[in-house]
């Protein structure tokens, strides 16, 4: 164990124990067991629900496709879904504030996956053409 | 049974065929994700400490625009790093189930690190994106909890990548094996899927802080150019429960506390005052930005009006009764800037009352929830 190691060691527990006593001290502002309930809840919905999920949709789409510009689209298009999804949803607009959240999310979420479609339909169709030329 | 239980999951790793899942992918992308990770944490202590600065720091008004650059690095680049994440987790994913769980006592402290790590990402990222969605989904006070949480990640994460460093240098620094070209090219592939990924999340949102590029901001909660005057808002005047008070005609601002001559003048008392026009954006924590032309009275004149010293710290109050954001300290270095000013006009126009009618501050390089508005009362201390 050199000391490089140690030290890593000492400044990684170390932070590690100030976010601990940072919570434990603040449990007035950061609520411990509401805050517990969020972390040990995404761990389970990510570990439990969405990469099971993904597993899935992965073996769907790998007996569809051979791996093509529609694999990644998929792939691009669900991750901006997910980011773009508490906006869609809405939930923070405020009546008297229309500055919040002030875009047509719904739409633009439209837009941007019509993007990647219409990229992913021309990417293929030049990889297509370009195989053809190959074979000739 | 216990036996036929032990086979099953033995053999579940092993059941993930993908190449993918493997220690150069990994490698790479915990590489990515240490660079963003120590991105956003700077950033965010850097945001946390110009909000709470200790008694001993004065945080220096230039460069104008350092704070919308830091806290645009801090969201935007918290919101790249999104995909970055669920692309490192999939990799891994099948070491979750390898049996036996702990090999001994160190394994078991490793992993229950790796576990604190994974939950502690998780939390960042999700309460990140909810905030500024401004879906507050929780029980506790987001700024607290997103405080302390990045300890506890940042640590994790320092431990963790002192554990796998000999890993990462193995895997990107050290090519020995010659690999298939397959392999190669799924790895690019995927990596480069992910990076776009990234990218474009980046792109569709970057415009609510970087003008140029806001016609691209789809998926961006604010629109730059979005409210009253042009201009977004965090607080309306309404939320704030200041409908009535800054419509009352009996209205002053006041300096007072550690001054030589006492001050309390009327709106058209600060009309009559010398004015200034300056551009400066008003940069929130949230990680939107815009930029307007301000006029009004400088804060310094106001200070030397009333004869306060130069090494005073003022404090600058609003008609707000409550709330976390209603006084806010002005250091030495800032009030002296000739940038600062106590807003009266956006634009030639005056304030709506949403961006602080009467009068608010506006001050360079400072987060935007202490640009107080409303504000009746300046007191020297």
């Amino acid at each position: 164990m050199n000391v490089g190691r140690w030290l890593g060691y000492g400044l990684g527990g170390g932070l590690v124990v100030a976010g601990i006593a940072g919570l434990v001290v603040n449990a007035h502002q950061t609520d411990p067991l509401g805050w517990a309930l969020w972390f040990g809840g995404l761990i389970a919905a990510h570990d439990g629900v969405l990469v099971p999920l993904v597993l899935l949709a992965g073996v769907a789409v790998g007996r569809l496709t051979k791996p093509s510009p529609v694999r990644a689209a998929l792939t691009v298009a669900a991750v901006l879904s997910l980011v773009a999804l508490p906006m869609v949803a809405g939930i923070g607009r405020r009546a008297d504030n229309p500055s919040l959240l002030p875009l047509d999310y719904g739409r633009n979420l439209l837009v941007v996956l019509g993007l990647i479609a219409l990229v992913t339909a021309l990417t293929t169709i030049a990889l297509r053409l370009r195989g053809n030329r190959r074979r000739e | 049974m216990k036996e036929r239980v032990e086979t099953l999951m033995r053999s579940v790793p092993g059941r993930f065929t993908s190449g993918l899942h493997s220690e150069r992918v990994a490698a790479r992308l915990g590489l990515w994700l240490g660079v963003s990770f120590t991105v956003a944490f700077v950033t965010g202590l850097f945001s946390h400490f110009m909000q709470h600065p200790p008694g001993w720091l004065s945080w220096p008004s230039r460069p104008v625009g350092l704070y919308r650059v830091t806290q645009g690095l801090h969201v935007i680049g918290g919101l790249a790093t999104i995909p970055l994440l669920f692309a490192k987790l999939w990799t891994v994913y099948p070491k979750l189930w390898q049996w036996p769980p702990f090999r001994s006592l160190s394994h078991a402290v490793e992993r229950a690190l790796v576990l604190v790590l994974v939950g502690a990402s998780l939390f960042q990222l999700t309460t990140g994106l909810l905030n500024i969605s401004y879906a507050y989904l929780w029980p506790f006070s987001f700024p607290v909890a997103h405080y302390w949480t990045a300890y506890l990640l940042y640590g994790a994460l320092v431990i963790h990548v002192v554990n796998e460093w000999a890993k990462v240098r193995r895997n990107l620094w050290a090519r020995e094996e010659v690999e298939p070209r397959e392999a190669v090219t799924a790895r690019r592939r995927f990596l480069g899927t992910v990076a776009a990924a990234s990218g474009l999340t980046v792109l569709f949102t970057v415009g609510e802080t970087y003008a140029p590029l806001s016609g691209l901001a789809l998926l961006a909660p604010r629109d730059p150019h979005a409210g009253p005057q042009g201009l977004p808002v965090n607080k309306s005047a309404a939320a704030a429960g200041v409908t009535a008070a800054i419509r009352d005609p009996g209205y002053r601002l006041t300096v007072t506390g550690a001054v030589r001559t006492p001050l309390s003048l009327a709106y058209d008392d600060l009309l009559r005052l010398p004015q200034h026009t300056v551009r400066l954006p008003i940069a929130c924590v949230e990680g939107w930005s815009a930029e307007a032309e301000w006029s009004g009275i400088r804060l310094r004149d106001l200070a030397a009006l009333a004869g306060v010293a130069p090494g005073s710290v003022l404090t600058v109050e609003s008609l707000e009764r409550g709330g976390g954001y209603r006084s806010s300290e002005v250091r030495p270095p800032h009030w002296n800037d000739p940038l600062t000013l106590l807003a009266l006009r956006i634009d030639g126009a005056p304030l709506a009352p949403d961006h602080g009618f009467p009068v608010r501050l506006i001050a360079p390089n400072r987060p935007g929830v202490l640009q107080t508005k409303w504000v009746s009362k300046v007191v020297a201390g």
